[in-house]
């Protein structure tokens, strides 16, 4: 297979995913903003909440589109680009993907024509009901599609078939229980209510900045500022777990993320910042904290934290072991079971073996050369995640600030006075998406070279494409995807202009004439 | 539960699924399809818009779910028909993404050009499915060229426009009939006036079309196709790979089963009859008779296919041998055995809210329900 | 649990967003008249 194909298929995942990933964490978060807004509506009976949630609703609905549209594509992407990974992990990756279908996508999908269109036909209270539940599902999307995830980046409950060549699930409740999922789950929603917030703060904080629609402007910072506060706070919490989970299970990731070379002295420092240096294995101009870092990873004084060289040390051998795994492999395959028990003690090292794909045709005639150079390769650079990583931290913080104070003044009653903090949430629209996008990166790119931890090389997962077939697809992915975001974004922002009074209900400032767009 | 009879259950379940993707999905598709025909004015338009607006998004999910069920169930043929008939997948996807967009954006702005744009985009990402999905139909039955290599990695060797040959086409011109029909007959339970007769009139012509078609197809399948026959022993209770077994190209073969099993001739009897009945019902004006007739002819089109295969889901032209059938290309049992208790107990939850969402929107649009609530609807 | 401690958090964060709410409506806001 060619070095440009995988290659292509990798930036067409990348480039698909990441551009879903923009309206993901906004449903995820919205869908319970709206929950809150009804909910108050429906305790106060006062008219302003339900015109929230209607308005709102609106932005969610053009956010919804498209990320629908582009979930689509993922679905079947797995199997039109990646098919021998369908084929080596579906007998476990495929159940979490279709549980998503059945037991959430229906039930958001089926609810949120209900929440868009039964307004005059249900109750109330049935009503709040469908909100609910559309919340509900979202979330559980969410939670399937990392478990499916969680699974690629440390995965359990599986056994190697040499029979039918693939991985096989012997352990159904260490799939979903894996402690991966579990915090990747609840860091990713927690991320997704965070944009959200920030997302109805910032449009509000611009109706007050124009002193446009105040009562409806105040009492949606209100809700955003609240929802705000405690989901950037989860959020860290949780990133923080996110770390120390890391440290268990994703040694590279950790150690790449913080560019640790070395395996020091326990406990470990923490580089707040530095350049790493990918060739010279050294991060030149750092600045540590020391200790820190090994109770992030370890939460403990006394535990190694493990550096790169190291780790690639453990790979090497790794990759030797798989050589001679792959060998026995051939053989069973060609029916000499005498090597079965040999077989059963070495074949956790055959996806390293699987690591020389891309350097030689035969991998039982692997070289020193051959070896080496999936040695050097057997860790991503380390620059790209070290940044990223800081990027979305340094964001997080930022923002727990900024609901902190945006909190205290709308319990001050006055979030329209310091115009200051509305300008600041205001330009602060753009963070949370930089931090998603991010904190994607580092979890993703920090796992290559694998596709699936240390099972199956990215390499070998890729389908036996042309290169014209993906000159195709991804000309016809960037070129819809670029259209369908400008369209999407003026939308978006032509509605969020005009506020509420888009709902025509003949209340709003635009309409009565009391001030101008 | 027993291998076999698990393997048994998710080749009826995949049915299921297809079925359930074709008969929900497909109307509202049917509506897109002919969403420039029967709607001239903007109203008439937004009217048949409105009347799938609550729940497309829903049936949609059939397709999702049908594509996540096939992952699951039989990874190696989403593996092998996903890659291999690539530009059609690409194709297919790129004219999916106009659906959600489509519906949601156009009537937010009352600009004509704009309105007018994305009724093309609804047209385009509602027709060309259905027409892909017929033409890989098609070319299942004709044998797929892969083969794999000793550690079961895929080489497919065929080309996108080898996909488009005649026999090919001429599912994929059924299947967007059927599907044409479909919505035809949906929109006589929810339109009135003239929308209601055109809609009558096209399903009229569409039901008989395909019933014609699908008839010709099945003589051409009887005297002009080769089918696949498995010449060994197969161990369907074993765990099996799809290399592991020889199989044969045989002229007609694709009719043996009906000799074998002669109850499965329900399966064609139903598609010519139900196709046929959902034409005859729309010309006496009998829409929710119709659109049920469709929903069987459907049903006994897709059983029609899996049947004349059995068990094979993907024939290989390129080395037989190496055929994807329904005992080999499966996941572990214990992979199936969980997901079938997934699937008994969200299918029918599902079923229930779904048709509750039915009950709540029922009644017919009209042209002044959509002038009235011109700012809330699509 | 983390699915667990999910289920309470979100409720939690939910129930502050909406307590926020009635609370600050209950004694209105400067220069709003009902
Ligand atoms: C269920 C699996 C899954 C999920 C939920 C995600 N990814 Fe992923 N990602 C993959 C499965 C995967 C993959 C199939 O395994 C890829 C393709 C090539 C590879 O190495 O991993 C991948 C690659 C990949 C890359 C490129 C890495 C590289 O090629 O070096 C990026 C940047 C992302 N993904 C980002 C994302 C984002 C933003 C996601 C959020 C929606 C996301 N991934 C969800
Ligand atoms: C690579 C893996 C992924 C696949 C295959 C995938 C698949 C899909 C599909 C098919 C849809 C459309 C569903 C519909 O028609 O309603 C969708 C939407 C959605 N996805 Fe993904 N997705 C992936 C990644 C993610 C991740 C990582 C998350 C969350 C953390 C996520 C959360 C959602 C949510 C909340 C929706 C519905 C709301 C919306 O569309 O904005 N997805 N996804
Ligand atoms: C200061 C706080 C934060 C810390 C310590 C932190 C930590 C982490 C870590 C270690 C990962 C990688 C997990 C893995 O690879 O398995 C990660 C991923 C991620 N982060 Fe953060 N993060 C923080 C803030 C944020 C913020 C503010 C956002 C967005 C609003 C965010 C969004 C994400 C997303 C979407 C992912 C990918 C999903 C995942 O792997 O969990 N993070 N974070």
């Amino acid at each position: 297979m060619s070095e440009l194909v995988v290659e292509l298929s990798r930036w067409q995942f990348a480039l698909t995913a990441m551009y879903h990933f923009l309206f993901v964490p906004l449903t995820l978060g919205l869908v319970f903003i709206l929950a809150i807004m009804e909910s108050t509506y429906v305790m106060t009976g006062k008219e302003i909440y339900r015109d929230m949630t209607k308005f709102w609703g609106k932005l969610f609905g053009i956010n919804f589109a498209l990320g629908v549209t582009t979930g689509i594509t993922m679905e079947f992407q797995f199997g039109t680009n990646w098919s021998y990974y369908s084929h080596y992990v579906g007998d476990i990756f495929g159940a979490p993907l279709a549980i998503e279908a059945l037991m959430a996508f229906f039930l958001e999908s089926t609810l949120v024509g209900m929440f868009f269109f039964s307004w005059d036909r249900l109750s109330k209270v049935k009503h709040l009901m469908v909100t609910w539940l559309m919340a509900l599902g979202t979330n559980l999307s969410a939670m399937w599609i990392l478990i499916a995830n969680g699974w690629m980046q440390h995965p359990v409950g599986a056994e190697f078939n040499y029979e039918t060549m693939r991985m096989e699930l012997v352990d159904f409740g260490a799939l979903i229980f894996n402690p991966v999922a579990q915090v990747k789950f609840v860091h990713t929603v927690s991320a997704g209510y965070v944009t959200a917030a920030m997302f109805v703060l910032a449009i509000s904080s611009w109706y007050l900045l124009k002193k446009r629609d105040l009562p409806f402007a105040r009492r949606s910072f209100a809700i955003a500022a609240a929802f705000g506060l405690l989901s950037s706070l989860s959020v860290i919490v949780l990133g923080d777990e996110s770390g120390y989970e890391l440290g268990d299970v994703q040694q590279v990731k950790l150690a790449a993320v913080e560019a640790e070379w070395e395996t020091h002295e326990p406990p470990a420092s923490f580089t707040v910042i530095g350049f790493p240096d990918q060739e010279a294995e050294v991060t030149n101009f750092a600045l540590k904290i020391p200790g820190v870092m090994g109770l992030i990873a370890t939460r403990s004084l006394d535990e190694e934290v493990t550096g790169l060289k190291d780790l690639k040390e453990i790979h090497r051998q790794r990759i030797i072991n798989g050589i001679y795994a792959y060998t026995l492999l051939e053989k069973l395959r060609a029916g000499d079971l005498t090597v079965k028990p040999e077989f059963e003690k070495v074949k956790d090292d055959l996806g390293y073996g699987l690591l020389l794909t891309p350097y030689t045709e035969d991998i039982t005639q692997a070289t020193q050369e051959h070896i080496e150079l999936a040695t050097q390769n057997s860790i991503p650079q380390v620059a790209p995640l070290f940044w990223s990583f800081r990027i979305m931290v340094g964001i997080g913080f930022f923002m727990l600030i900024l609901f902190a104070v945006a909190f205290y003044y709308n319990a001050k009653r006055t979030p329209e006075k310091p115009t200051w903090l509305l300008k600041t949430a205001l330009y602060s629209l753009p963070l949370p998406w930089i931090a998603c996008e991010a904190g994607w990166f580092v979890a993703e790119y920090g796992r290559q070279p694998w596709a699936v931890g240390e099972l199956l090389p990215t390499h070998i997962a890729a389908s036996n494409l042309a290169v014209s077939d993906l000159i195709v697809s991804m000309t016809v992915i960037t070129v819809l995807y670029a259209v369908f975001i400008a369209v999407e974004v003026w939308l978006m922002q032509h509605f969020a202009r005009k506020g509420p009074s888009t709902l025509k209900t003949g209340k709003y400032d635009l309409e009565t004439g009391k001030s101008e767009a | 539960m027993e291998y076999e009879l698990l393997k048994v259950i998710w080749w009826v379940l995949v049915g299921v699924l297809l079925i359930g993707f074709a008969v929900a999905d497909g109307f509202d598709m049917g509506v897109g399809a002919l969403l420039r025909i029967i709607g001239r004015t903007d109203n008439e338009r937004r009217v048949l818009i409105n009347t799938v607006a609550p729940h497309w998004d829903g049936n949609q999910v059939w397709l999702i779910t049908a594509g996540g069920a096939l992952f699951a169930a039989w990874p190696i043929v989403y593996a092998v028909s996903f890659s291999g008939f690539y530009i059609a997948m690409i194709l297919t996807l790129a004219a999916l993404w106009f659906r959600p967009v489509g519906f949601d954006y156009r009537s937010k702005l009352d600009n004509k050009k704009w309105r007018s744009n994305w009724d093309w985009g609804l047209t385009f990402g509602s027709a060309v499915p259905p027409v892909i999905f017929g033409v890989a139909f098609g070319n299942l039955l004709l044998g797929v060229p892969f083969q794999f290599d000793d550690i079961l990695r895929i080489e497919y060797t065929g080309s996108f426009f080898a996909l488009l040959n005649p026999f090919a086409l001429l599912a994929g011109i059924i299947s967007l009939l059927m599907i044409v029909t479909q919505g035809g007959t949906y929109l006589q339970m929810k339109t009135e006036k003239q929308l209601l007769a055109r809609a009558e009139g096209i399903s009229t012509l569409t039901g008989i079309a395909a019933a014609v078609l699908f008839m010709l197809a099945g003589v051409w399948l009887w005297l002009g196709l080769d089918g696949y026959v498995v010449t060994s022993q197969i161990a369907t209770n074993e765990t099996l790979s799809p290399v592991m077994k020889t199989v044969e190209v045989g002229e007609g073969a694709w009719l043996n089963n009906y000799s074998k099993y002669p109850w499965m001739i329900i399966a064609p009897v139903l598609g010519i009859a139900g196709l046929l009945g959902a034409g005859l019902l729309s010309f006496a004006k009998r829409g929710a008779l119709a659109f049920v007739s469709n929903s069987l002819g459907i049903a006994g089109v897709i059983m029609t296919a899996g049947f004349s295969m059995f068990p094979f889901l993907m024939p290989s032209s390129s080395n037989p041998s190496m055929s994807l059938t329904m005992w080999d290309a499966v996941s572990s049992q214990n992979t199936l055995f969980i997901m079938f208790c997934v699937a008994m107990i969200f299918v029918p939850i599902v079923l229930g809210y779904t048709a509750w969402t039915y009950w709540v929107m029922r009644g017919r649009i009209t042209e002044k329900h959509i002038e009235d609530n011109s700012n809330s609807l699509y | 649990m983390w699915y667990f401690a999910w289920i309470l958090g979100v409720l939690l964060a939910c129930s502050f967003g909406i307590i926020n709410a009635m609370w600050l409506d209950l004694n209105g806001y400067e220069g709003e008249d009902e």
